[in-house]
């Protein structure tokens, strides 16, 4: 168990310091949830000033996805590409427990999404910024992360078997924007699409953001989102600890651990 | 005791060709290898490119399931026992490939002892003294992608020494040094046998395996042509003499043309610099010169230095790959 937490620990502070010299990412991470940011200021201009914060947040959620998904996903294929991901499939730990390391380098990273479009909004737009609700607020950010630690397992070992569904990972990126109700409310949608979105944890994780930072949250609003989260969360690990013990087994019989 | 056993193993690999109307094409890159290796011994897989070497590493590594047979290390199966085999083998497959360029040295190696589970205590005193031992020591904390080739290669072998594994295996470990580099790291192999580690030895280089290993098996099209002795393949020359013509831009045509004289056992051809070295295995030694050098001259091809001399054990892995080195 210990040797398994130093595995997350070091597999976190290595992808952090790749990733700070990543252009993709920085690109990912910074400059496109700013112009989401920007792009949603603009279209806000002369509505309603408070609903700053909720640009804020979701298009920081656009920039925790983004990581999420190309850093997750491509992130096993890099290890491909490098010659690496043999090495750790062949080591006594398992790959879930490196990706879990990865996979909150990601999410600690893409943080600063939103802490971008928040300094924007405020010190470019003079937008006044409030979290309403604080406390709720960062306890509903710090079970968004696990929620996407989960969902980041769940979708990596599918990199794992095959080299071509990276090219399905391009199409997941602005569905998620939608269908998460990042951006805007999911009742805006078509009815047949919202119990997608209630499958998907990104989507609680928006709308406990949201909802707390605007102010208009009530305890049980919160409480469903926390335990959709949790429950999802839970879910995708189980399946995803099913998925590596399948995928990875695939992998070593059709050759697709190393471009041989 | 047998570290490992290997019986009657065979890797098929399917590829699609075509583009509308697909199919499946099966190679077969392995087939129906059967060998031990004793504990403690260093043993040597030579074959050309091709050959199914590295498939058979890889099978043994657990990277890949074989499609028939079976194999053990260390009394584990590779298929059911991996996660047993796993903590007790190391490996380095040739090339540049398998470390983080972006990351130092240091952090490679960190990152490697956490997921074999070396306490980290152990690990940096391991560290330090890998680095020592592979001359990387002072260069720790520069990127890896900074590093020379030989350099990379070196590290590899520190990384695949981390966790003290009782069996290695190495895939072409001195590709890509410098002659002073591969000597040091052929010293480090010989101190890892003497620690008692069981070694699988692959590579292109004769003298190598010749100075290193205490059997060796000849790897061609998948199957196992031959498995002794370094001295024992050379007997599969020792009838024997190699004639070595130095030739300037000598062509397929010529060259088949020499392959059907009936005194000719195999011909190859071996690149250097600007001409060529036509290795000539025959039976009746010198006296195969004169007819040589009237086919030579036929086509043509201008000559350089000629030599007759014993053969080596570089030409019984000819003889027994029918010239394909």
């Amino acid at each position: 168990m210990i040797a398994n937490l130093r595995v997350v620990r070091t597999a976190f502070v290595l992808d952090i310091k790749q990733q700070a010299v990543d252009l993709f990412m920085i690109f990912g991470v910074v400059i496109q949830p700013l112009l989401i940011a920007t792009m949603a200021i603009y279209m806000l201009k002369g509505q309603d000033i408070s609903r700053g914060i909720y640009v804020v947040v979701g298009s920081g959620m656009t920039g925790l996805w983004t990581s999420l998904l190309f850093r997750g996903t491509f992130g096993i294929n890099a290890e491909r590409f490098m010659g690496t991901l043999e090495g750790i499939v062949a080591s006594p730990t398992s790959l879930g427990t490196v990706v879990i390391g990865k996979t909150l380098a990601s999410v600690s990273v893409s943080l600063l999404s939103m802490l971008c479009s928040y300094a924007v909004a405020a010190l470019v737009f003079r937008l006044p910024l409030t979290i309403a609700q604080p406390v709720p607020f960062f306890a509903s950010l710090v079970i968004t992360m696990l929620a996407f630690i989960s969902f980041g397992l769940l979708i990596s070992p599918l990199m794992a078997v095959n080299l071509s569904l990276t090219g399905w990972v391009n199409a997941l990126e602005y569905p998620m924007y939608i269908l998460g109700g990042f951006l805007f409310p999911i009742l805006l949608l078509p009815g047949w699409t919202n119990p997608v979105s209630y499958l998907l944890a990104p989507y609680w994780a928006a709308r406990a953001l949201h909802l707390t930072s605007s102010g208009v949250a009530t305890v049980p609003d919160v409480l469903l989102c926390w335990a959709m989260m949790l429950l999802l969360g839970g879910a995708y690990i189980a399946i995803s600890y099913r998925l590596f013990t399948v995928v990875l087994r695939r992998a070593r019989v059709d050759a697709t651990l190393s471009l041989m | 005791m047998n570290a490992i056993e290997v019986r009657n193993l065979r890797r098929v690999f399917r590829a699609t060709i075509g583009t509308i109307r697909r199919r499946t094409k099966e190679v077969i890159a392995v087939d129906d290898i059967s060998f031990d290796i004793r504990d403690g011994e260093l043993f040597g897989l030579l074959g050309p490119n091709g050959a199914g070497k590295t498939t058979t590493v890889k099978m043994l590594t657990t990277l890949l399931i074989p499609t028939h047979g079976t194999a053990t290390i260390l009394g584990h199966d590779v298929v059911h026992g991996a996660s047993a085999i796993r903590p007790l083998i190391g490996f380095i497959f040739g090339g540049e490939r398998g470390l983080y360029w972006r990351l130092s040295a240091n952090d490679n190696l960190r990152y490697f002892a956490d997921l074999y589970h070396v306490d980290p205590d152990v690990a940096k005193q391991r560290i330090s003294e890998l680095l020592e031992l592979v001359g990387l020591a002072g260069r720790e904390d520069e990127k890896v992608e900074g590093y020379s080739r030989g350099m990379r290669q070196r590290l590899h072998i520190a990384r695949c020494l981390l966790h003290d594994p009782q069996v290695l295996f190495l895939d072409e470990p001195t590709m890509g040094l410098d002659p002073v580099g591969a000597r040091q790291l052929r010293q480090v192999i010989r101190n890892l046998v003497a620690q008692e580690k069981t070694v699988l030895l692959t590579t292109h280089y004769m003298f190598e395996a010749d100075a290193l290993c205490e059997r060796v098996a000849v790897i061609n099209h998948g199957k196992i042509v031959a498995l002794d002795t370094p001295e024992g393949l050379k007997r599969h020359a020792e009838d024997l003499h190699i004639v070595e013509v130095e030739v300037f831009g000598i062509g397929h045509e010529t060259v088949d043309q020499l392959r059907q004289m009936p005194e000719v056992d195999t011909v190859s051809v071996e690149n250097r610099d600007q001409k060529q070295a036509l290795l000539i295995h025959s039976r009746i030694g010198s006296a195969i010169v004169p007819q040589i050098m009237q086919s030579l001259d036929g086509n043509g091809i201008r000559l350089g230095k000629v030599t007759v001399r014993e053969p080596t054990l570089e030409d019984a892995y000819v003889r027994l790959v029918g010239g394909e080195a």
